[in-house]
């Protein structure tokens, strides 16, 4: 064809050529995907946003629009000081988090401290077990009359008094600290591994001894690393609600997401004034994230050369054991003392803080998880199915739909992709209940409200990212060439998806699909704002016994919870590797 | 030799395994002051072993070490110094220029750990720079350098400070072909302007023999020869080295007869054809009947398109042309005789086909005999 023969027919058709090739598939098929997302993940927000300039009247009959919630939030008796605790729960678990997890690491990755080979998985763990229990573990062992800690001081070492008190906000840092300080190892500790010991060795042979090749050296180059991680604690902190709700708030130490939390529910219920608080906790996490994606993620230190490289790793000579004392006394404390703690009050009818041999009993157990049985509490027994539907339902969900999204962000070219792109890390920025306060006011009025739907779908809305990223990582690497050439040896889309796409991306799949059965099997903060009579899960079970009941019964049902993450740990150690978390 | 107190490193019956491997065995080599000693070898021979030992980034089981006359390694004395206390210097193959850092931060981190003064740190930081040709990179960032340029902020890290001794291992490999030469001629323009005692790791042989004073060949963990370039090159004392430095035709035969230095050595045939008699130099202590090695380099051999007339010694064989290749300046090529292969290097173009007939010849002096 050729331009002197352009008629104006010609010149229409070329037009509505343009046109129809806009309307391809895939085209509408990005599109149609990114409004489903952008519905689920923006929806509640605006809504939250527009809900946050609703003004209660003090009668609570009508509503008006105005500041006056924003007002309110800071000359309330209590928000304010909720506001300064959040914040210094925040930075005080954030610097023993980013403590532990760097020295952790550092030790695991760099030196030659004895067992490294099998201690990892072990320092991994409180970062699947739910800080909620560990609060609760805590509690028992810290408390001052019942606490076991002090009952042991007391009997044993014959100590007046107590030698700790878990229940304030000290306790809120401790316990968070430590279950975020694997977050914190998950960020540095491939860094550190990868990194190419000639830049520590020439440290040395420059002159410089371990102590200043360490601070000078090595820690500068896994910076960014320590960065990241230190940010995502802090938001994680300031959105953590379990531990907050468990050893702060009912001593008088408030935070934005235990008040969240009872402006939701409860007798002083006020779901717009939740709504604007909410908004100030997203703003300030939404900010945080975007400081970590937009300028630290980018920055790290390229440390890897792969030519020459020698592992080799710092002999701490006699002080290798001490690093090892060290690693175990985090184990023990992060993982061993508070179950087996939990297992001890689960066994006594009632907790004293001592331990009655002659009256350990199985009834707790018998309570909460036999739903068949006439003694059983159904808000427990619910729990347990209700998780298990929601986390094996909502991570196949959530996975289809990562799928799906990192499929059209890699593969093509559609309107859409650049908006799924950004959709798929906007709910990162926001704490679980700060996306439930959205939905709960977007949906109130909908009949999926009070059924496990509404749960399932705030769970998936705010954890498909985490699922989409392990595929993304994974897609990135696959190269684009290798699905090409399958099509160009004839196999058709769909052959191609299923028979190369998909087998290459198994084990992100599955890595992606435990992740997100773990965290949906202990999820609290969306589900305390978000649950009725019926749709308990788990942690709600948890919470309902540990606020209406008694200790010993809340440790049993903490304790099933604990079994259940354990097995899916183990899972998750065996069919997928450190990668998947880092992703 | 030189004398005592010239030495600078001292390296006595150094051995060293990884579990069941030997990576270095009774290792002993004295290097003089302002020397620059090369550790030639195949990969996995121990030369990168050798050279951590001395920095102290490894340690030793057996062998003393000492720098500048005090011991640094020995563990039968139970002494160690860390690699901090040596005062050396190291260039790596992956020049290990800290990203975090400016090119002077880089080069002025050995004199801050020495607690030099500011005024100290900045004209001899800029002093090391000016000697490498960084001093107007002095503020950037490393990330922001070729690889040529980090090689060479490393080199002048690690001069900076005037170190007893300099350990280079492999720091050229990592540069491409043009880049590589460039920096080799740098290296020891500078190591002479410097006079810093040296110690360079290589697994490639032209490098050691243009750069070093004296070259260390090493195979297997243990060393082979120590000789200047020269010297391993004409005199290499078994056919590992012979064939490492340089190349070479290696005929495997028995020795027939001897007159004084002249050695007949008979090479059989392997297709059945007729042995090779030959006469070559070398193996004094070899007996009749014994295994000989012959060497021949392919530079030593003429090549001749009818069968030459020879009237003063010199050795004929009579094989076939394998392939050649044209590399501009010279042709290389293969010939089979007797079922043996014969390199030659001829220093014009001779249109040669596959399986025509050709005479070679050689003197008896550059037969090199050896009996390992
Ligand atoms: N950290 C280590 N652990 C186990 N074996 C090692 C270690 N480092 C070196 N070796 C072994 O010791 C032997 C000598 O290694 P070395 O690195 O000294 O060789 P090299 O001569 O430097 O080789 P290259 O030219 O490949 O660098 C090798 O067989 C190697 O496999
Ligand atoms: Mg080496």
């Amino acid at each position: 064809m050729t331009t002197e023969t352009l008629s104006p027919t010609r010149e229409r058709s070329r037009t509505s050529n343009r046109l129809r090739a806009m309307m391809t598939q895939e085209n509408l098929i990005t599109f149609v995907v990114a409004i489903i997302v952008a519905g689920a993940v923006i929806v509640p927000l605006a809504v939250l946003f527009v809900s946050s300039f609703k003004v209660l009247d003090p009668l609570g009959w009508d509503t008006a629009w105005g500041f006056g919630n924003y007002v309110e939030m800071f000359t309330d008796r209590i928000i304010p000081k909720a506001f300064i605790n959040t914040l210094i729960i925040s930075s005080g678990s954030t610097v023993l988090a980013t403590f532990l997890g760097v020295s952790l690491a550092w030790i695991n990755a760099r030196t030659n401290c004895p067992g490294r080979d099998y201690l990892e998985p072990y320092n991994l763990i409180p970062f699947f077990l739910s800080p909620f229990v560990g609060a609760i573990a805590w509690h028992n062992l810290g408390e001052p009359q019942t606490g076991l800690l002090n009952n042991l001081a007391r009997d044993v070492l014959g100590i007046e008094g107590a030698i700790m008190n878990i229940d304030n906000i000290w306790g809120v840092i401790w316990v968070t600290g430590i279950f975020f300080a694997p977050l914190v190892y998950l960020f540095v500790v491939g860094s550190l591994r990868r990194m190419d010991p000639s830049l520590e060795d020439s440290a040395r042979t420059t002159g410089a001894g371990l102590v200043r090749t360490t601070m000078t050296v090595t820690l500068p180059l896994v910076m960014p690393g320590i960065l990241s991680g230190a940010i995502i604690v802090f938001v994680t902190s300031a959105g953590e609600f379990g531990v907050p709700f468990k050893l702060s708030a009912p001593y008088g130490w408030e935070t934005l997401t235990t008040q969240i939390f009872s402006k939701a529910v409860g007798d002083d219920a006020n779901h717009y004034l939740g709504a604007a608080m909410s908004m100030a906790l997203g703003i300030i996490t939404v900010f945080l994230i975007w400081v970590q994606q937009r300028y630290i993620a980018p920055r790290s230190f390229t440390t890897v050369t792969g030519k020459g490289f020698r592992p080799n790793v710092l002999d701490l000579g006699p002080w290798k054991w001490v690093a090892f004392g060290y690693n175990l006394t985090f184990i023990a404390v992060a993982v061993v003392l508070p179950i087996v703690c939990l297992i001890i009050v689960s066994l006594h009818p009632v907790w004293t803080g001592k331990i009655v041999w002659a009256d350990l009993t199985t009834i707790n157990y018998v309570k909460t998880l036999f739903w068949w049985r006439p003694e059983a509490i159904s808000a427990a027994t619910n729990g347990i199915g209700n998780s298990l539907i929601l986390a094996f339902g909502g991570a196949s969900i959530a996975m289809v739909m990562a799928l799906v999204i990192s499929y059209m962000i890699h593969r093509t070219k559609g309107f859409g992709v650049r908006m799924l792109d950004f959709l798929s890390v906007v709910p990162i920025g926001f704490p679980g209940i700060v996306l439930a306060m959205g939905v709960l006011v977007t949906y109130i009025q909908t009949p999926i409200y009070a059924t496990l739907w509404i749960l399932m779908l705030a769970y998936i809305t705010r954890f498909f990212p985490y699922g989409q990223r392990n595929i993304s990582s994974i897609m990135l690497a696959i190269s684009e060439e290798l699905d090409q050439s399958s099509r160009m040896a004839g196999a058709s889309w769909f052959t191609t998806l299923w028979r190369i796409t998909i087998p290459l991306l198994k084990p992100g799949l599955f890595a992606g699909w435990i992740l997100l059965f773990i965290i949906f099997l202990r999820e609290l903060s969306i589900s305390i704002i978000l649950f009725t009579t019926g749709t308990e899960t788990l942690s709600v079970g948890v919470y309902y016994l540990t606020n209406f009941e008694n200790e010993p019964l809340t440790a049993a049902l903490s304790m099933a919870q604990t079994v259940l993450l354990l097995i899916a740990i183990y899972a998750f150690r065996r069919f997928a590797g450190r990668e998947a978390l880092t992703a | 030799m030189t004398s005592n107190s010239d030495i600078k490193v001292s390296i006595e019956h150094l051995y060293k395994s990884y579990g069941a491997e030997t990576a270095v065995k009774d290792f002993n080599l004295d290097i003089a002051q302002g020397e620059f000693v090369t550790l030639l070898g195949p990969s996995g021979c121990g030369k990168t072993t050798t050279l951590r030992c001395v920095a102290g980034l490894e340690r030793p089981e057996a062998g003393e070490i000492r720098i500048g006359g005090e011991t640094v390694v020995a563990p039968e004395k139970d002494i160690y110094l860390f690699p901090e206390h040596r005062n050396i210097g190291m260039v790596f193959q992956s020049y290990a220029v800290w990203p975090h850092m400016t090119v002077f931060d880089n080069v002025a981190y050995g004199l801050r750990v020495r607690r030099a003064s500011g005024a100290e740190i900045k004209t001899k930081t800029m002093k090391a720079l000016e000697l490498v040709g960084l001093d107007h990179v002095a503020d950037r960032f490393a990330t922001k350098l070729s690889g040529g340029q980090r090689q060479r902020v490393a080199l002048a890290r690690a001069i900076v400070y005037e170190p007893d001794v300099i350990l280079f291992d492999e720091p050229l490999s990592n540069l491409d072909a043009k880049l590589r030469e460039q920096m080799r001629d740098e290296i020891v323009r500078l190591q002479k302007e410097v006079g810093i005692t040296s110690i360079f790791v290589t697994h490639d042989q032209s490098e050691a023999l243009v750069m070093s004073d004296r070259v260390v060949v090493m195979d297997k963990a243990v060393i082979q020869q120590i000789g200047d370039p020269e010297d391993i090159y004409a005199n290499p004392v078994n056919s590992f080295v012979a064939n490492f430095i340089g190349v070479t035709s290696l005929l495997e035969g028995k020795l027939t007869a001897r007159s004084g230095e002249t050695c007949e050595v008979e090479v059989p045939s392997t297709n059945g054809g007729a042995p090779l008699r030959l006469r070559g130099t070398g193996a004094p202590a070899a007996q009749t009947g014994d295994r000989i090695f012959f060497n021949l380099r392919p530079e030593d051999v003429q090549l001749h398109l009818d069968a030459p007339d020879v009237s003063d010694g010199q050795n004929v064989i009579e094989g076939k042309v394998i392939d050649t290749i044209y590399l501009g300046s010279f042709l290389e090529g293969r010939v089979s005789a007797s079922g043996h292969e014969i390199g030659i290097q001829i220093d014009h173009y001779e249109n040669l086909r596959p399986d025509q007939t050709v005479w070679l010849t050689f003197r008896p002096e550059h037969g090199l005999c050896l009996t390992d």
